[in-house]
């Protein structure tokens, strides 16, 4: 990096740590204050390729390459236009033939190869696809939402562990406190000696030192394994024994409807239930219906309890 | 001895047995009985490797369908050479007992660089260079280049290795690394294909850790293991830190500016081809449309790059659009190179997690998670497509393809730090990303859910219930093993005050006090005037071991101990240790013994032994708590906390007692050796800390050996040296801590040995 400078007043990095880096959509590089010197007026040329340029395009070189400053620069606008996500092509092959194509015109800016003509395709494209790309810019890509909620998921928990542990602080700040005042308390008005007191604080304190060393020990004990399998746990290795039963069997379900028999859902047209049931149309066929299921319903209604039980 | 273990049949190579074998034994069985995983412990010395080795063999000798394949997995080499020495021992047992032939296959794995027989590729000196090497003349675009153009040097270990050995299956046998060099040797097959090769059929395995743990290098050479395989961690209280290391990637400017480089060649090669062989890119492109699947049958030379954890999504996933072609790759990778290049040049410290990272990259040069996600995928099919022979050199831009992958893949488990300058260096701009995993057990999963029995086994795995916590795996079996002893070989010593009464403890606050460093030197120089041979000191880390050696120097206490005994010092520069270790082994035995002052956490604490007269003493001074500022820890203990609920204290101590227990375990490598173990801390006396000692080290911790003076410490172990300073023959130990067969099987030896086992 120390080796790098301006290529017009020479300085270098190394004799002017301050040294700020400008680059321009031409890709090449100047210094600051050469930027401040040439561009007063706002546009100019490039020192070393005669393109015109604006003095607001100047942005600071990140990388020691200027040309991958300059394919930044350039990928970034090709992909506002071409924002197309996976899920609008049928086969993984139709993206990646996409995605190949997007690659072939940054290839073709940036080493300036054809350059009318890739951005008249461009162009077309965005007229072609004025839609997509408009419904497409606040869609983040899948890739980009799950590195979202990963992100998010880790900030959760470092927040949450911060605050456990915050807690368990406050918590044990607070008992060594209540332990002391008791002390106090007890010194204010029991008619104990003091060394008997002071050995029952002692005690106490110890105690209650353990049960906290105790606490942090099981915190969450990690007792699953990832498999889901406790821990400890000895497998055993004899075999699940087998229950020996009777199968099941199925038996149709039979209840009394005290009434006449109701005949069969076939046989209800040949009997002439349906002469003036009104016929399914067309439409209603389609779901599946028939007049028959209707009329078989209601003679099953009809005819339950008819009979006195 | 032939041994019933609850009705198995093991053949055990010994004559005689130690207690805890048998029990070890049994509880190994019952894990494997069970089909599930194991964590046990034992004390070091008490024959771990050999017990595991013939039950195993002997289960897989009697269900072959049930344990196809044991892989043993071990921490270096020698330790791996030692596995199969006692293997090699087991086998000619059963060939004696048996009289059948041996149809076990068995062989131990390594790097290239230890089993390279190509005389020019092996006389590299790096791993890395040999791999390079290795891979310019084995590549399989290398070799169709060889046919058309026979100029073209290729490997002829390799071609021969090709040609014929994978139709011929390596004779069953017992082979370390030497005996595979010597097999390839005279076939002329290459030795560390070979290997990789017979894994896929051996009934034993033994490698490194790496081998499993490691994604970058388990795809590749672990990847085909069958499931009905057992697989053993030895000395494996270290493996939650081995599998972060596998998993983390730490970034500095310089491999910015390298990757640069690479990507500068990539854009040329391609360009270049363009013009003469497009048709090659096009090739690549079509594949790509395609999906990975087709990319995924690589070919086994081209083994060098790979994914780190290749999510399964991706491999059922086309390569995204943006990133298909090559251009569009290597613009991609600019992007991405001058972005992390612009993240590095901050003034304060940043620290934030993966979701945060990926949201910054998209608002800053629009990279999506998707290609992102297939960077270390697409990046190894340019490299295999572009035919680039020598890949060592694009070490740099894999490493921050692996970055890319991993960042995008997890968004829990990990953490990005980046760190402007080194902490010990405020003033020097020196900027590194780390990309630290937390999270042991994304390493471990695929292993724990892909074979059927896994062990963790080591002498020091106290408190066991961690382990599997943090490693996130259910285990059927957890137990703890006692050492038997004839008698009381070991002598734990917890000294808290000097002679003076002051407090010895190497707490931050005291540490640099003038009294604790006079009576840490003092009981140095007492015990230098007590102990025979050598003792082994160990300080909590160098520079606190500079400060006080300094100090000793200026109080006159170094010129005293020297009266008594030679001073070595361990150093952070390798073959400096090693020397000082070969001439402190020189000085014990000589008989006037030595002092080796050494650092928890370091070569020495790990690994080496010293046995017998080597090491009558260990002082272990203060605790070694690690660098508790790290951020990079601090991270990791903050996700212990909220993951797996525990809390950072524990963590800490519990670290911190594994390492002192494993330096002071040092000394005592078996049952007829014996030695002093002095913790010189005041803390070790309470119950947090001594309750996280090993529990054969607990055993012997009595009320009387708490917070010792330094001259109630010298009267102990004036004593204690006295008594084991008797002779002890094989007789003394027989049917107490050493069994026969008739011993082993009598009614109420088998009640004893029932309880030497503690289940946690």
């Amino acid at each position: 990096m120390d080796d790098q400078g301006c290529p017009r007043c020479k300085t270098t990095k190394y004799r002017n740590p301050s040294l700020k880096l400008m680059v321009n959509v031409c890709g090449h590089t100047l210094c600051e204050s050469c930027v401040e010197m040439l561009f007063v007026r706002g546009s100019g040329n490039c020192v070393q390729c005669n393109t015109p340029l604006r003095k607001s395009n100047f942005r600071v070189q990140l990388f020691e390459d200027p040309a991958i400053d300059k394919e930044v620069e350039i990928r970034k606008k090709v992909l506002k236009i071409y924002n197309k996500r996976e899920l609008d092509f049928y086969t993984l092959k139709e993206y990646n033939d996409y995605l190949e194509q997007v690659e072939d015109i940054v290839f073709n800016l940036t080493n300036n190869l054809d350059v009318e003509r890739t951005k008249q395709m461009m162009e077309q494209y965005q007229r072609d696809n004025k839609d997509i790309i408009q419904k497409n810019k606040a869609k983040l890509t899948r890739e980009q939402e799950e590195l979202e909620e990963l992100l998010l998921q880790e900030q959760q928990g470092s927040e949450q562990r911060r605050l456990e542990t915050l807690q368990e602080e406050q918590r044990q700040l607070q008992a060594k406190r209540k332990n002391k005042q008791a002390l106090l308390d007890e010194l204010e008005i029991s008619k104990l000696p003091a060394a008997v007191l002071l050995a029952q604080h002692k005690d106490r304190a110890s105690q209650l030192e353990t049960q906290i060393e105790k606490q942090k020990q099981n915190v969450k004990p990690a007792n699953i394994f990832s498999t889901g399998i406790m821990m400890g746990q000895t497998v055993s290795l004899v075999s699940v024994s087998r229950v020996e039963e009777v199968l099941y069997v199925y038996q149709p379900l039979c209840f009394d409807t005290y009434g006449p028999p109701v005949p069969e859902l076939d046989q209800l047209g040949r009997l002439g239930y349906l002469n003036h049931v009104r016929t399914a149309s067309p439409q209603d066929q389609a779901g599946g219906y028939t007049s028959g299921l209707a009329c078989h319903r209601a003679v099953q209604d009809a005819f339950s309890g008819l009979f006195p039980s | 001895m032939k041994l019933n273990i609850d009705g198995l049949l093991v053949y055990f190579p010994y004559d005689y047995i130690y207690p805890e074998q048998y029990s070890y034994m049994l509880e190994l069985k019952r894990t494997l009985d069970a089909k599930g995983h194991g964590v046990l412990e034992m004390p070091s010395g008490t024959g771990k490797t050999i017990s595991l080795l013939s039950l195993i063999v002997a289960y897989q000798k009697a269900y072959p369908l049930e344990v196809t394949k044991l892989v043993y997995c071990s921490r270096t080499v020698p330790e791996i050479e030692k596995v199969v020495e006692e293997l090699r021992k087991l086998m000619d047992y059963y060939t004696k007992q048996t009289k059948a032939k041996n149809d076990f296959l068995a062989l131990a794995l390594s790097s290239r660089k230890n089993l390279c027989i190509h005389p020019e590729v092996s006389s590299l000196r790096f791993g890395k260079e040999v791999d390079g090497k290795c891979h310019s003349l084995t590549a399989s675009y290398i070799r169709a280049q060889h046919h058309s153009n026979p100029s073209q040097p290729v490997c002829q270990f390799f071609e021969e290795f090709d040609a014929v050995g994978r139709q011929v299956p390596i004779a069953p046998g017992i082979y370390n690394l030497d005996d595979l060099k010597d097999f390839g040797r005279r076939k002329g097959w290459c030795p560390y294909f070979l290997a990789r090769y017979a894994i896929l059929h051996a009934n034993i395995v033994v490698y490194s850790y790496h081998y499993l743990l490691d994604p970058k290098i388990a795809d590749l050479v672990s990847k085909e293991l069958a499931k009905k395989s057992v697989v053993v961690f030895d000395e494996a209280h270290n493996i939650d830190n081995v599998c972060i290391d596998s998993m983390s990637v730490n970034i500095t400017r310089r491999t910015l500016d390298r990757c640069q480089t690479n990507v500068e060649t990539l854009q040329n090669t391609i360009s270049r081809i363009k013009e003469t062989d497009a048709a090659k890119l096009r090739e690549e492109y079509r594949r790509l449309v395609e999906g990975l699947k087709e990319a995924n049958v690589a070919r086994e030379t081209d083994m060098y790059l790979s994914n780190p954890v290749l999510p399964d999504e991706i491999l059922q996933e086309a390569v995204p659009g943006s990133i298909r072609t090559a251009e569009h790759f290597v613009g991609f990778m600019k992007r991405f190179l001058e972005y992390l290049k612009a993240r590095l040049r901050i003034h304060h410290v940043v620290q934030e997690s993966a979701p945060q990272f990926l949201k910054d990259i998209y608002e800053k040069v629009c990279i999506d998670r998707k290609p992102l996600r297939f960077c270390a995928e697409r990046l190894r099919s340019l490299l295999r497509t572009l035919e680039i022979a020598d890949i060592a050199d694009f070490s740099a831009v894999t490493l921050i393809s692996h970055f890319a992958t991993l960042v995008s893949t997890y968004s829990k488990g990990f953490t990005i730090i980046i760190e402007p300058f080194e902490d010990r260096t405020p003033t020097i701009a020196n900027p590194v990303l780390h990309f630290s995993c937390m999270d042991p057990s994304i390493a471990i999963k695929p292993v724990f859910g892909r074979f059927q029995s896994v062990i963790i086994t080591s002498g020091t795995l106290s408190p066991l219930d961690i382990y599997p916590r943090i490693l996130d795996f259910r285990p059927v079996t957890m137990a703890s093993f006692t050492m038997t002893l004839a008698r009381t070989c070991l002598c734990p010593l917890i000294v808290g005050r000097g002679n003076d009464q002051v407090a010895m403890t190497s707490k931050f606050e005291t540490r640099e006090d003038f009294a604790v460093i006079r009576n840490y030197g003092n009981l140095l120089l007492e015990m230098s005037a007590i102990v025979p041979d050598g003792i082994v000191a160990f300080f909590t880390s160098y520079i606190y071991m500079e400060n006080i050696v300094a100090s000793w120097y200026e109080q006159g206490i170094l010129e005293n101990i020297q009266r008594n005994k030679l001073i070595f010092i361990e150093t952070q520069d390798a073959a400096e240790t090693s020397m000082a270790l070969e001439k402190y082994q020189e000085a014990c035995e000589n008989g006037r013994g030595a002092i080796l002052l050494s650092v928890a956490r370091g070569k020495v604490s790990e690994g080496i032994d010293f046995v017998h007269h080597y090491g009558r003493a260990v002082i272990m001074f203060g605790v070694p708590y690690v660098y508790t500022q790290s951020r990079i820890l601090k991270a990791r203990l903050e996700y212990l906390r909220d993951q797996f609920q525990i809390r950072e204290n524990d963590f800490l101590t519990f670290d911190a007692m594994r390492h002192a227990a494993q330096c002071v375990g040092r000394a005592i490598r078996g049952k007829t050796d014996y030695g002093l173990m002095i913790f010189a801390d005041k803390r070790y006396a309470r119950a947090d800390k001594r309750g996280k000692l090993p529990r054969w080290i607990q055993e012997h911790l009595t009320d009387g050996s708490l917070n010792l003076t330094i001259d109630e410490t010298v009267q102990l172990g004036k004593h204690f040296l006295r008594q084991m300073a008797q002779p002890f023959r094989r007789e003394d130990q027989l049917g107490l801590s050493l069994l026969t067969l008739e011993q082993l099987q009598s009614e109420d030896m088998l009640k004893k040995i029932a309880q030497i086992a503690q289940q946690a």
